[in-house]
């Protein structure tokens, strides 16, 4: 991956954003605690040089000056590592005692807190900085108590350094996450984005690989290949419609135009052309029933807007069909019967139910031999509502029983029976719109054909 | 019957305006959408023809207009779209009936001579009366020369619209539309079963048969002539 695409990414400015604010809420942070650090380092040398001055105002009481001086001298010899400074000194100028050789210019006439730099001695550099108290004592006598700050210095910088590098490494690691966590991100969006780009260059079975982490990406590359199995299978399914409407239809289609055909190349004859010419319109007619059946599946198919569906009985529309098919049923010599369970709701296309049905009611009716039994059954179950049709007839192998719900297929015992095979596609295309699951079994003898309604909205 | 024919294919137009004239109606025609509303509103019709695509002005916008202005002549819609909502659609619009392209010429004449009666027969009846074949819509009875028929429920209301429309061919669409209350294609002589069963009782004993085939149309119910 190149670099700066990566730099293009949203993922990758947020990160960067985020770092931005981080940053500025870390260095912030830090001051604050570089800062309270350093004022308690300092309280504590000042803390220390005021333990000391106590002490040795207490000796100034109760020794005078020369056991102060006494004092001062033995402390000085304790104090190896020559971090304090004292200077006891006359009005005249002269020193009784003390490490430092005059006093220093900067606080010359202050008295209390003062801070100012001592040359040590072989130093060139700027010195160190003392932290001192000074007293008035009697008869013009000066007293400085101080302790150095180089420690406190040495310390603070310490801090601060390790502050530093904790910022530095704080941002480096922010830039570094923010890389390749963005570099990840990136790499899923265009690997979905290459799968798109085969799916769209023609491959259509080309689907999103899951991580498998059940991720928001998961659940979009999920979605995504639900939503590219049912395009594909619309996309078959026109496949298949165009193959058939060639197959299918161009075969009357051409037996139409040779009719016509074969009259014209005749001698004028009235009768001959208005036999034809009927015989024509029955075929058109048919042609026409067919184009109707398969637009009615589109449109199922096509999952049309649900708000067009309605609550209904489905006793009743169950009792419609049977009622609607029952004189057909007797003419054949067979035993039609509805049996429904009362009281159900279901929401659907009322009109393409009922062809549903129908289409299945004459299916059975039309394969069922004479004195058979066709039943249109309905029964509420707890989550669904089952809708079915079965008869007493050859039924159909089970082999064979997916094979039917496809268009236009027929199976070869039944070439010569009318029909245009489309029934059986019509009722799958109405049984998906509603997520109605269709079934067919073996009624021993005969079919039954189920389609089971989840009911999850009754009282709509 | 004055009918008015709102279609631009010429063709199409020309095929509907014959067979009209054949049946004995005088038929004009216009072949766009604002010609169309001007003829509409000019002089009056006792039944339109409108196509919904049209140019110039759609067809259910002309029909919302002359209901608008309280235009009530009855008007079939004619459509290349079929499905359940466009017809809504249409009726909704204020079309009185709704025909689907392709269609069989039978069909759309059954419909708009059925619209032309809906008109004329606006009072509630109560009785229905075709030659000795009475029927009261009330009691919800059937007598033929003073006998009594027993009807199913179904039978009773495929009797009563064939005699609310006596003398007219009701298709075997109209039937399934207006007794069965489906929009639905039956593959088979479903109509005709029904029908054979209707005409056992209503004829079978009578001299003077009322319920008759119209080849490749439907129905009528009429005194033979």
């Amino acid at each position: 991956m190149r670099p700066a695409s990566l730099l293009r990414t949203t993922t990758f400015r947020l990160a960067l954003s985020y770092l931005g604010i981080f940053t500025v809420s870390a260095i912030a942070l830090l001051a604050l605690v570089s800062w309270s650090t350093s004022m308690f380092i300092e309280w504590q040398v000042q803390e220390t040089v005021e333990a000391e001055a106590t002490g040795l105002s207490e000796v100034y009481h109760s020794r005078e000056l020369g056991g102060l001086a006494e004092i001062i001298g033995s402390r000085m010899r304790q104090d190896v590592e020559g971090r304090n400074t004292y200077l006891l000194m006359g009005h005249s100028g002269h020193i009784l005692a003390g490490n430092i050789k005059s006093w220093p210019a900067e606080v010359s006439s202050q008295v209390g807190w003062v801070r100012f730099r001592l040359l040590q001695l072989g130093s060139v550099g700027p010195g160190v900085e003392v932290l001192a108290q000074v007293y008035e004592l009697a008869d013009g006598y000066r007293l400085l108590v101080g302790r150095s700050l180089a420690d406190a210095k040495r310390v603070k910088s310490a801090i601060n350094r390790a502050l530093g590098w904790g910022l530095a490494l704080t941002i480096l690691l922010g830039v570094v996450g923010g890389y390749f966590t963005s570099r990840h991100l990136l790499q899923r969006v265009e690997e979905m984005s290459r799968t798109a780009r085969r799916i769209f260059g023609g491959d259509m079975s080309q689907r999103m690989q899951l991580s498998g982490t059940d991720d928001e990406f998961d659940s979009l590359a999920d979605s995504f290949n639900e939503m590219m199995d049912e395009l594909e299978r619309l996309l078959e399914g026109i496949r298949t419609v165009s193959d058939n409407i060639a197959h299918d239809l161009r075969t009357p289609l051409n037996r139409l135009r040779s009719r016509i055909d074969l009259v014209l190349l005749g001698a004028p004859d009235c009768e001959g052309y208005r036999r034809t010419l009927e015989e024509t319109l029955a075929d058109a007619d048919h042609l026409l029933a067919t184009f109707n059946a398969i637009l009615t599946i589109s449109h199922a198919e096509a999952a049309a807007r649900l708000d067009r569906f309605e609550v209904i009985d489905p006793a009743t529309l169950a009792g419609d069909v049977a009622e609607l098919y029952e004189p057909l049923a007797e003419e054949k010599g067979l035993q039609l019967h509805c049996r429904a369970d009362g009281g159900l709701t279901l929401k659907v296309d009322r009109h393409l139910l009922f062809q549903a049905l129908a289409n299945l009611v004459d299916n059975a009716v039309k394969y069922t031999p004479a004195g058979g039994e066709v039943s249109v059954t309905v029964e509420g179950g707890p989550s669904s509502v089952a809708v079915s049709v079965a008869d007493s007839g050859p039924g159909i192998p089970e082999e064979s029983r997916e094979a039917v719900l496809e268009r236009f297929v027929r199976l070869d015992a039944t070439r010569s029976t009318p029909g245009n095979g489309l029934g059986l596609s019509l009722v799958q295309a109405v049984a998906r719109l509603h997520s109605a699951r269709l079934s067919l079994e073996d009624n021993q003898p005969g079919l039954v054909v189920r389609l089971e309604f989840p009911v999850t909205d009754r009282q709509a | 019957m004055r009918i008015l024919l709102i279609e631009d294919d010429s063709e199409a137009a020309a095929y509907m305006a014959k067979g009209l004239r054949e049946a004995g109606h005088v038929v004009d025609h216009a072949a766009t959408g604002t010609d169309g509303l001007f003829l509409a509103t000019s002089e009056r019709w006792d039944a339109m023809i409108i196509d919904r695509m049209l140019p110039g002005l759609d067809g259910l916008a002309i029909i919302q207009a002359l209901r608008a202005a309280g235009n009530t002549t009855p008007v079939l819609v004619l459509s290349a779209l079929g499905k359940v909502d466009d017809r809504v659609r249409g009726l909704k619009a204020g079309g009185d009936d709704y025909l689907v392209k392709p269609y069989a010429f039978a069909e759309l004449l059954a419909r708009i001579e059925a619209l032309s009666r809906r008109v004329s027969s606006t009072q509630p009846e109560t009785r229905l009366k075709v030659e000795d074949l009475e029927m009261d819509l009330l009691a919800r009875t059937v007598t033929r020369g003073g006998q009594e028929i027993d009807l199913q429920p179904r039978e009773f209301r495929l009797l009563e619209y064939l005699m609310r429309h006596g003398g007219q061919v009701v298709t075997r669409t109209m039937l399934l539309e207006n007794v069965w209350e489906y929009h639905f294609d039956p593959q088979t002589n479903l109509i005709d079963v029904h029908i054979s069963r209707l005409r056992q009782k209503v004829d079978k004993d009578f001299e003077l048969p009322l319920i008759h085939t119209v080849r490749g149309a439907g129905y009528t119910l009429r005194a033979a002539r």
